[in-house]
């Protein structure tokens, strides 16, 4: 296993609100708590992504607050009690406007930054 | 709503993060990793897990109000560790807040209140002006008429009020029109208003004010169907009002009674009186003064000496209206009540400051933890709020109880004549006074805790921890300006105490010019003149009456009529007044003929055209000259606002008589008289005068006995010894010197305490020094000057603020009022204050300078080394 000094090299740290747009689009295939949902930003962006698992909770009390997401007490899968997330009819419009903001700004950068390079 | 709806607790937020630790934990386990590893690299993974709850918490805004509730208990603990601190502030805060509560519910009564009745704001009240009169009564045919007037009124009430004897208690009357409580919708306590069942005029329905119902039945569950007796007629009661509806005027009443079945014969008569008062509420889309233009005609027609008669509509909601003139009139009573306020603040904030100066050392260890300024201020503004709050609970007791003991206090000490008859508007404490309460109590908040706060939280953390006073200089400087504010407030309210005092003083021993001992004073109400005629025959056959005269209006009443006159071949007329009496006026009164002559009887029924004059008078017209037989010419008015007699173009002078004071106390005595004769038949006679041949044979009984026999109304007389009616037009300038005086001493005694803490407090800070003088040789007595010396110093400074402020209000209003007989700008007054105001100073500095001598220097040199 790396260490966490080597693995934070490799690894990005995320941009102002990509956050959000993270927990939004995991939320998509159903229910999940805290822990699964840093697990699968991880897992999904191949570790790339860095996700402090303590700065997703203030996210997700902000996203609560905006009632783009609803949470009820549950059980995992492992049979321990956790706090289950899932997106509201809020959060997947917001989700649908802010992706598409994500690409169309991704696909801007790509254009700026591969001219550059060329 | 999001400062009290909390999403979730701490708790529960604690439980989520544990959970994650734990799935993160086996999930690590699950690929492999030791247990105890694991652990720790879902704690690493997870970062700060205090932060993270941190921001939760701050995140929450319940947190606002966690910490105002944190600031409470801080707070509370506080102040049980400091409880005569509290208790002082507390009790000087709640005698301002009180104070201010008083003069706010009396002018919420009195001014903003609005009646109790149903859309109180579309009443309307009708009056009417012509050139030289005016007013607001008008005859029941001319409400009947009005009432018919659909096009501009929805609807309209008249209502007529006097006081009427219940078996010798006298009852504040209302006649008012059938349609009275159908209009306005009071709140009924028992029972019913009139309505239609009463048209037919066979029953006698009475309904009582729950303040009569109180005073009269003792609040008797069975009082409904009672009869009460009216000038000997009995009604029957059929409804009492709630406490909140007294009637349609500042003076509550105690029974209404309809018209219909009140029936006296001045409702139909053809010189029925005119002082029906009518009540509209205009028809939606119609205007005040379109209403007036409407009624003009109308007004004009069937007034006779009037003419160019206006009518004038106006609103009126609650029983004085809002308006700017009566906002002025009221601002110095206002602003007295106020500064005292200001004062007991001044003296709060200067305790708190001294304490805040104490208190740097715990202020800087919270800065020093962590605590942010803003979080200190808040703490210090919700210790003040608290105390506020505590003060403003005890100002409504303080406001409560006060009003009690004035409500007493005035009854008792009104002329005897007047207190049976004055009813005072309920009192209450509504929603407007406790608002009012509130914001008093944030202003003094803010005023007596911001600055603290303010300072207390700028101060230098090393300074402070190290326990110098960082910000000590710029405070005792503030300390002292808050201790000159006290002087100055007390001063000016002193000056002004004793300025009332000794003008109401000067007032009361004004030599009137005539005795009014003995002499009782008849006036008849509205415009029957052969009443006063009927009376004065009756009262002269009377054995047990001395003597009666008749007059065309009654020294001390202000009834006089001004004339323009002239000494006959001259141009320049002046102004005099003129009054119509009989021969008997000037023996009643005391009032010797000077020279010449008193009227024969002759001249009186024959109204000759002779005069006397009062020694003013003769000295204006012919100075140096005998007057007598001299004549005066008598102007009409010709437009100038002055009465005229046409018919008495020209009188000779027959005698002269010393000059009085016939109207207005302030006013003193009148330049100009002229008294004409007349006897009882004249169309001037309208008031009596008569002198009893005991004291105690004419009581109000018999007198209402005599008047029974003359007029059915027996209400329609008002009777009056003259000394109390003396007495009455005294009462505002004693009330007005007592309440003065009040204020002035509360303000007194705050700024010794003010002077009294400033001075402790100094002498603390300065005890090292003093100890230093006195190991060098200072004596007791240098001592005590230094302390007296900063005394004098600091009230010197308020009383410089303080007597120029006083001196330029007084000369302004002084300005205002042009009476001679009222002096503002009273050197002995100036006085008064100053000395007053030093020896409250000397006082203040006594205490703090015998402590001073007791310093020891050994100890003091010692102790801080």
């Amino acid at each position: 296993m790396k260490t966490r000094s080597a693995a934070e090299q490799e690894q990005l740290a995320l941009l102002q609100g990509t956050l959000d747009v993270l927990i939004l689009r995991t939320l998509l295939f159903g229910p999940q708590h805290g822990q699964g949902i840093a697990r699968a930003i991880q897992d999904t962006s191949e570790d790339v992504l860095l996700v402090d698992h303590g700065a997703l909770y203030p996210a997700l009390q902000r996203l609560e607050a905006q009632k783009w997401i609803t949470a009820k007490w549950g059980t995992s899968s492992n049979n321990r009690k956790a706090r289950f997330y899932s997106l509201t009819k809020a959060g997947r419009a917001q989700l649908v406007q802010q992706s598409h903001r994500w690409k169309r700004l991704a696909a801007a950068m790509a254009r700026v930054l591969g001219h550059e390079s060329a | 709503m999001h400062l009290f709806r909390r999403g979730r607790t701490h708790e529960d937020f604690s439980q989520e993060i544990e959970s994650h630790l734990h799935l993160e934990t086996e999930r690590l386990i699950a690929d492999g990793m030791q247990p105890d590893a694991a652990r720790a690299a879902a704690r690493k993974a997870f970062g700060n897990v205090a932060i993270t709850k941190e921001r939760f918490y701050e995140a929450s805004r319940w947190t606002v109000i966690e910490q105002f509730l944190q600031d409470l208990r801080y707070a509370w603990r506080w102040m049980r560790h400091s409880p005569s601190f509290v208790a002082t502030s507390v009790a000087t805060l709640a005698v301002g807040l009180g104070l201010v509560t008083i003069a706010f519910t009396i002018f919420n009564a009195y001014v903003l209140r609005p009646f109790a009745v149903r859309d109180p704001y579309s009443l309307h009240q009708i009056a009417w002006h012509s050139r030289d009169g005016g007013g607001q009564g008008f005859t029941w045919r001319d409400y009947d008429e009005l009432s018919r007037r659909t096009d501009l009124f929805n609807a309209s009430v008249g209502e007529h009020t006097r006081v009427v004897s219940s078996n010798g208690r006298p009852l504040m009357t209302a006649v008012v029109s059938l349609n009275y409580f159908e209009v306005l919708g009071p709140a009924m306590q028992q029972g019913r208003g009139f309505g239609a069942i009463d048209a037919d005029g066979i029953g006698s329905p009475a309904v009582l004010t729950n303040q009569a119902w109180t005073r009269l039945f003792n609040r008797d569950a069975g009082t409904l169907g009672h009869e009460i007796e009216l000038n000997g007629r009995l009604f029957t009661i059929v409804g009492i009002l709630a406490p909140s509806f007294t009637g349609l005027g500042y003076s509550p009443r105690d029974v209404f009674v309809p018209v219909t079945a009140w029936a006296s014969p001045q409702r139909t008569g053809p010189r029925e009186i005119r002082e029906t008062e009518i009540l509209v509420r205009l028809q939606p889309g119609v205007t005040a003064p379109q209403a007036e233009t409407a009624l003009g005609a109308y007004m004009n027609r069937g007034r006779e000496h009037q003419d160019r008669v206006t009518a004038d509509v106006r609103a009126q909601p609650s029983p004085n209206r809002v308006s700017p003139a009566l906002l002025v009139l009221l601002s110095p009573v206002f602003a007295a009540f106020l500064l005292v306020l200001i004062a007991a603040c001044a003296n709060v904030s200067n305790v708190m400051l001294a304490r805040a100066i104490g208190r740097h050392r715990e202020i800087a260890v919270r800065l020093s933890i962590g605590a942010s300024r803003g979080r200190v201020v808040r703490q210090l503004l919700t210790e003040g709020l608290l105390i506020a709050a505590l003060a403003a609970a005890g100002g409504l007791a303080v406001a409560g109880w006060g009003l009690r003991l004035a409500t007493v206090a005035l009854f008792s000490t009104l002329p005897p004549s007047v207190s049976p008859i004055l009813r005072l508007v309920p009192m209450t404490f509504d929603a407007r006074v406790f608002l009012f309460a509130l914001a008093a109590c944030a202003a003094a908040t803010l005023l007596f805790a911001l600055l603290p706060a303010l300072q207390a939280s700028r101060l230098s953390l090393t300074d402070a921890l190290r326990g110098h006073g960082g910000a000590a200089r710029p405070q005792s400087r503030m300390r002292s300006a808050l201790v000159i504010g006290q002087v100055t407030v007390a001063l000016v309210l002193v000056i002004i105490a004793v300025t009332i005092a000794r003008n109401s003083a000067s007032i009361g021993s004004l030599d009137l010019g005539f005795t009014t001992d003995g002499v009782m004073s008849i006036n008849v109400r509205g415009e029957q003149d052969e009443l006063a005629r009927s009376l004065a025959e009756v009262m002269s056959t009377d054995p047990r009456v001395q003597s009666v005269a008749v007059t065309s209006g009654n020294p001390l009443f202000n009834q006089g009529r001004i004339v323009a006159a002239a000494p006959a071949g001259t141009a320049a007329a002046t102004p005099a007044r003129c009054t119509f009496v009989s021969p008997e006026f000037f023996p009643i009164l005391g009032l010797p003929i000077a020279e010449g002559r008193g009227f024969r009887a002759d001249e009186a029924r024959s109204a000759a055209r002779v005069a006397i004059i009062s020694a003013a008078t003769a000295r204006a017209f012919w100075p140096g000259e005998n007057p007598i037989g001299k004549t005066i010419r008598i102007e009409r008015s010709n437009g100038r606002p002055l009465d005229e007699f046409p018919d008495y173009p020209e009188v000779t002078v027959i005698g002269t008589v010393r000059d009085i004071v016939s109207g207005m106390l302030i006013t003193g005595r009148e330049p100009n008289h002229l008294y004409l004769p007349i006897d009882p038949s004249d169309v001037h006679a309208s008031a009596i005068l008569f002198r009893g041949r005991t004291d105690r044979d004419l009581n109000a009984e018999a007198l209402q006995e005599i008047f029974r026999r003359v007029a059915p109304d027996p209400q329609i007389f008002e009777a009056l010894p003259l000394s109390e009616m003396r007495d009455l037009q005294m009462y505002p300038f004693f009330a007005a010197s007592w309440v003065g005086s009040l204020l002035a001493a509360i303000a007194l005694g705050l700024s010794v305490s003010g002077l009294y803490g400033a001075l402790t407090y100094a002498l603390s800070q300065r005890t090292k020094e003093i100890g230093i003088r006195m190991a060098l040789g200072a004596t007791a007595r240098t001592v005590v000057g230094l302390v007296f010396r900063q005394s004098i110093r600091l009230a010197a400074f308020g009383v410089a603020i303080g007597i120029s402020i006083a001196f330029i209000a007084l000369k302004l209003l002084n300005a205002a009022i042009p009476l001679a007989t009222i002096s503002l700008v009273d050197i002995t007054a100036f006085a008064a204050g100053l000395v007053l105001v030093l020896a409250a100073t000397l006082l203040a500095a006594y205490q703090p300078a015998r402590r001073a001598t007791r310093i020891d220097p050994a100890q003091t040199l010692r102790a801080d080394a």
